[in-house]
């Protein structure tokens, strides 16, 4: 697990130029959205766009470096050697996690930076209920990344378009930048249930409440209590799923098939 | 002659390329999900926006921010095209066998964009259909939408006249992809990002602060997002022609300063990088 994390942090952060490369839609994205929050007047939410340009950019790596990674590694002939290493795949995916969330942190930290410097957002944190939602929410989306990135293995070359698909509407039901649950949601109810089946709804929900209405642990546990069982869900999926594709790729012999 | 049968046969090539990865219909489909979702999610933040501030929804501004979204998804999902097929074309070993032939890369780019531009239209057009519905559905209200043959010819011809434009930014990063072989995959969240800024897709540019708001209101985009809201949701025949005007003249000039680069990066030919791999 610390050798893959460390293969991740040491090519993103041995190469400065990546992390500005990969903070561009984050930030513009954020920029663009408060800017349209302050022009019609609603200037008290352009702090949603701001935590929703954060939070996308985690979305981002969770789908361009989580899902799809296994599948390019498969291309690249790296997945077989993973398969024949002593490592289990399981902790190869939480140490690409761990990687991906350490490398994912500069981007993050500029978007708040440029957001707070230039539109100010009112903050009435409960810091407490903020940093466990952030971590839950940051261990479910991974979790969520490694049950797809089985998934993705199984559909091979599809498995790039099937990102284009995803990225959109699941920052829209999620509400990145608005509120997608609850009463101030434009969706009927039975599209809030599904949406919460994504880590990222409950989690934003959560971030929201407790960064921008200072609600502590008793207003947010629900989610967070979601939030745990969903990560435990996607991990165990996730590696069963990946032990059971290793079975059938060993059985018909389609292990080092790097492209299907 | 022939270089319009280039023309056409790149143009083709991309459409293959972009559709046939599987049915053409459920290419089309799919595509279509990420502008309408985009438009979904900006105009949703509107109506959030103005109803928790204790303002009333505008159904003219509803309009304006779901013509803008989808047509800066549009511009943005062309642009970038040049930059991926030469991209993949040196990944995959093809962009060699196209200087190996007789007509010049800048056709083949151009052939490209083209194509995408066809599925772009398609599936922005689609998305605004499918948006205007949806929201009316989820969101209680009718949006102002001016839907007559006059009005759809005129957003035809601003989708013409932004075609130059358009190559023109692609044919800049297409030089830029010629040279490097890294970052370039990024470079579309950063095409998408900027025009969500500065067209005045969302937004009008006046709120920027000057001289940005200067800059960003005489951008071919900017103009041919203008002209395609005063063709679906004002109707006003005098300012349409202007930002049609407008859009077209920055387009001219976008392309005929972008084709020099690009030419001039096909210097990469000679340095012998086009079929470079990794940087």
């Amino acid at each position: 697990m610390r050798a893959r994390a460390l293969v991740r942090l040491w090519s993103i952060f041995g190469e400065p130029m990546w992390i500005i490369v990969s903070m561009g839609f984050p930030v513009l994205s954020s920029l663009a959205l408060s800017l349209l929050y302050y022009s019609i007047g609603a200037t008290n939410y352009v702090g949603f766009a701001v935590l929703g340009g954060v939070m996308v950019a985690f979305w981002g790596n969770v789908l361009w470096s989580m899902a799809s990674q296994f599948n390019w590694d498969k291309q690249e002939g790296l997945f077989e050697i993973y398969l024949t290493s002593p490592a289990s795949i399981t902790a190869i995916l939480i140490g690409m996690s761990v990687g991906g969330i350490v490398g994912t942190v500069p981007t993050a930290v500029i978007v708040s930076i440029i957001g707070w410097v230039l539109f100010h957002p009112v903050v009435a944190a409960s810091w407490g209920a903020v940093a466990l939602t952030f971590a839950l929410t940051l261990a479910s989306l991974y979790a969520l990344g490694m049950a797809l990135s089985s998934l993705y293995l199984v559909y091979g070359r599809e498995a790039e378009s099937m990102n284009e698909v995803l990225q959109e509407p699941v920052s829209m039901l999620s509400g990145i930048y608005f509120p997608s649950i609850g009463s101030f949601s434009p969706f009927p109810f039975a599209v809030q249930i599904a949406a919460s089946l994504i880590p990222l709804t409950l989690g934003m929900d959560a971030l929201r409440k407790s960064l921008f209405y200072g609600e502590g642990f008793g207003a947010v546990s629900f989610d967070l209590f979601a939030l745990a069982i969903l990560a435990v869900v996607f991990l165990a999926g996730s590696a069963y799923s990946l032990k059971a594709l290793e079975r059938k790729g060993r059985r018909d012999g389609t292990i080092s098939v790097r492209i299907r | 002659m022939i270089s319009f049968r280039s023309l056409f046969a790149s143009t083709w090539m991309g459409i293959q390329h972009d559709l046939a990865w599987t049915t053409p219909s459920l290419a089309i489909a799919l595509r279509t999900v990420a502008p309408f979702a985009s438009a979904m999610t900006v105009s949703i933040i509107y109506w959030f926006g103005v109803t928790q501030s204790g303002m009333a929804l505008d159904p003219t501004r509803l309009a304006y921010i779901l013509v803008g979204s989808t047509l800066y998804a549009h511009v943005a999902s062309y642009a970038w095209v040049p930059t991926i097929a030469i991209a993949e074309g040196k990944n995959l070993s093809v962009f060699p066998h196209i200087y190996l032939t007789a007509r010049s890369t800048a056709l083949y780019v151009a052939g490209r964009a083209l194509s995408a531009f066809a599925i772009s239209t398609t599936t922005s057009l689609a998305a605004l259909a499918a948006a205007y519905f949806a929201l009316g559905s989820f969101l209680h209200t009718s949006i102002v939408l001016i839907v007559t043959p006059a009005s759809l010819f005129m957003l035809a011809v601003a989708l013409l006249v932004n075609i130059p434009a358009a190559l023109g930014l692609g044919y800049f990063l297409g030089a830029y992809s010629l040279y490097a072989s890294k970052f370039e995959w990024s470079l579309p969240g950063y095409i998408a990002g900027l025009l969500m800024v500065f067209s005045g897709a969302l937004f009008p540019t006046s709120i920027l602060p000057w001289p940005v708001s200067v800059g960003a209101s005489y951008l071919p985009f900017t103009q041919f997002i203008a002209a395609s809201r005063d063709a679906l949701i004002y109707g006003r025949v005098g300012d349409y022609l202007w930002s049609i005007g407008l859009s077209a003249l920055g387009g001219v000039v976008l392309l005929s300063v972008s084709v020099w680069v690009y030419f001039a990066a096909e210097k990469a030919r000679k340095d012998g990088v086009i079929d470079r791999r990794l940087a």
